[in-house]
């Protein structure tokens, strides 16, 4: 085996999205100078072992070590320069894009992302159906989730306290306990910036408009809600309903099972603004400084506009911050100029896209007080 | 390679190709081994079978959150330390002796990752358990410790590994790992294995159980892994049950038997339901 022939195959991998370094490529000649390079399943065995990095990358990995062992390195070289491939990779390399796509369309036969119906008051009882959703992409965006929150959790604020084993030396504690020893310093007690918690609130339009959004957004708030205490979240079409218990269940599957047994007006109409004075009713009490409510709808609201704005603004004095997550946002031509949206403008701070992965992960950073 | 494999089979280690083929080269090239995979799949017993084969210590690094580098690597023994001045304070050396002798040897603490480096005797296996529930910034300092196997204490100076030690890091995947630590290391991925794989370890781990038991229980635990349930039962649960069994005296999985002994590989009321509702199905 040449070494030329290792450096077609680690180039062919990389052509497939596999990231192969030139030090990975040394390695693997180096790895075929101690084994037996005649010896088909060793060779795979230990140029897998060298050359991919994660268990996703086995397929990519299996499919061209077959046309590797043949020995046929001109077939290899012909088959990462050919377009198809390369545009199956992309497609697949875009993956929550991709999914969407191929979600909204078996959704509604034809239809463009953007072009969403407007809103309307129809109270539909439809059960939603959860099954068919990529499970890869789930995990995503839970790891998400999960990232998020513990940026959240891990925000130290000013104040101390004592903990067993640290860095920075409690020196008030540490004289108190010297008094046991006769005023010598022989245990030492240690105090860490106390964890700023922020606490979430999670407001989801799941009507009709935003169906192709609120699955994917409700794994989102899935992912919030296991992963950090204090988060309440709340789903809205024509009416508001708390969903925080529903949510705390230990597979999305299961919640999922639950929300569509318990929540009404799936995918029906939208009143944006009676749903956020019915939460204003029940829940401003608990809103403080340090809660930030993210709000996920894209703003077509059949309701009155004065209400919103009168819901909004109450909010607004109360909450740390208010984002406004809308996934019409993530396309370039669209501009905020519904009633619903106009009115919600001034009251908001931070007005994002929330249509795909990488959206989301731009939130990151508003999320921390 | 055979011949490692041979040698984990004689710790009762059942290696297939792929990780005998992979412990090789981590040996051969010097690089450390990340083996990722659900849990109870047998990662960390690799590192175990690895060490009692090759007769050398194992040195174990338990990952946590929050785990940072005064627990991973040193700390310096502060209150002997305190105790030794209080006792030398009445002797005639001076100030720079005293603090020389306070930052000797004797008084730091060794962690595993500086255990590890400073092993004289052979090269220790070095198991870093479940890297992924580590913080990134501990990863970015492991990093540093696995390339040149080399630390630097201020007080006292650079410490070279005598010999490498063999290192293995085992991940769940409950967080991504970063790019340059999956690049530094050699891959391996196991699975749950196979019904015959399963069987085998069941009967070399416990060579009590009855021939046909141990078949049927290994069956059960197959499908038990496909019916979607939040804890997917590993290995180690097959075997737990496999003792349980053993020591129940059991010669077939009745309803009560199995009633009885459920509990050794579902940890979970919902699952225990899901898995009722599906033997009914079946029966």
């Amino acid at each position: 085996m040449e070494i030329e022939s290792v450096v077609t195959f680690c180039r062919a991998l990389r052509e497939r999205g596999l990231s192969v370094t030139p030090a990975e490529v040394v390695t693997a000649a180096t790895v075929l100078q101690v084994i037996d390079t005649s010896d088909r399943d060793e060779v795979f065995l230990s140029l897998r072992s060298v050359l991919t990095t994660s268990v996703d990358d086995f397929p990519v990995f299996e499919e061209l070590f077959e046309t590797f062992w043949n020995r046929s390195p001109r077939k290899l070289v012909e088959r990462d320069s050919g377009t198809t491939l390369r545009a199956r990779n992309i497609s697949q390399a875009k993956g929550l894009a991709f999914f969407l796509e191929h979600w909204s369309a078996s959704v509604r036969a034809g239809a463009e992302p953007v072009k969403v119906p407007g809103a309307s008051d129809t109270d539909s009882r439809a059960q939603k159906d959860f099954t068919d959703f990529s499970h890869e992409e789930l995990e995503q965006i839970s790891q998400l989730a999960r990232r998020i929150v513990k940026r959240l959790a891990s925000k130290p604020s000013r104040r101390w306290q004592p903990v067993a084993r640290g860095h920075r030396v409690n020196l008030r504690r540490s004289l108190r306990l010297s008094l046991k020893t006769g005023g010598e310093l022989i245990d030492l007690a240690y105090r860490r910036r106390r964890a700023k918690r922020t606490k979430l609130v999670v407001i989801c339009d799941v009507s009709g408009s935003m169906d192709m959004y609120s699955r994917l957004l409700l794994q989102f708030v899935y992912g919030l809600q296991n992963s950090f205490a204090k988060v309440e979240s709340f789903v809205f079409a024509t009416t508001l309903s708390r969903i925080t218990g529903e949510l705390k269940n230990k597979t999305y599957r299961r919640a999922l099972d639950r929300l569509a047994s318990n929540v009404q007006g799936w995918s029906g109409g939208t009143r944006i603004g009676a749903s956020l004075a019915n939460f204003n009713a029940q829940w401003l009490r608990r809103i403080d400084k340090r809660t930030v409510i993210i709000i996920l709808s894209d703003g077509w609201d059949t309701g009155e506009p004065k209400q919103l704005t009168h819901a909004l603004s109450k909010l607004k004095e109360r909450a740390g911050r208010v984002v406004w997550l809308n996934p019409l946002l993530g396309n370039s031509t669209y501009q905020p100029l519904t009633r619903g949206m106009q009115a919600a403008l001034p009251f908001i701070n931070v007005f994002a896209p929330a249509h795909d992965l990488a959206s989301l992960r731009a939130l990151e950073p508003h999320l921390v007080l | 390679m055979r011949h490692i494999q041979q040698m984990l089979e004689r710790q009762v280690y059942i290696a297939d190709a792929g990780i005998a083929t992979a412990l090789y080269l981590s040996m051969a090239l010097g690089k450390p081994l990340l083996v990722e995979g659900p849990a109870g799949v047998g990662k960390t017993e690799i590192a175990k079978a690895l060490a009692n084969a090759l007769d050398t210590k194992l040195i174990r690094l338990q990952c946590y959150e929050g785990l940072d580098a005064t627990t991973a690597l040193y700390e310096w023994n502060y209150p002997k330390q305190l105790l030794h001045l209080k006792l030398e304070e009445s002797s005639p050396a001076s100030e720079a002796e005293k603090e020389a002798a306070i930052f000797g040897e004797a008084f730091l603490l060794k962690r595993p990752l500086l255990q590890a480096i400073t092993e004289h005797d052979r090269a220790p296996v070095l198991l870093i358990d479940e890297i992924d529930r580590s913080d990134e910034e501990f990863e970015a300092f492991l990093l540093e410790v696995l390339s040149d196997f080399q630390v630097t204490i201020p007080e006292i100076g650079t410490i070279k590994a005598t010999h490498r030690p063999h290192v293995v890091l085992t991940s769940n995947r409950s967080r991504d790992l970063s790019d340059a630590l999956r690049r530094r290391c050699l891959y391996h991925w196991i699975d749950y294995p196979s019904l015959d794989k399963e069987l085998e370890i069941v009967r070399a781990k416990v060579p009590a159980i009855d021939k046909v038991l141990s078949q049927r229980l290994t069956r059960v635990m197959q499908a038990t892994r496909t019916m979607g349930l939040s804890k997917i039962p590993g290995v180690a649960e097959t075997l737990d049950w496999a003792n349980a069994l053993v020591a129940l005296q059991a010669t077939e999985l009745n309803d009560e038997i199995m009633a009885e002994t459920i509990g050794c590989f579902l940890k979970d009321e919902a699952d225990i339901a899901t898995f009722k509702s599906a033997q009914i199905a079946t029966d």
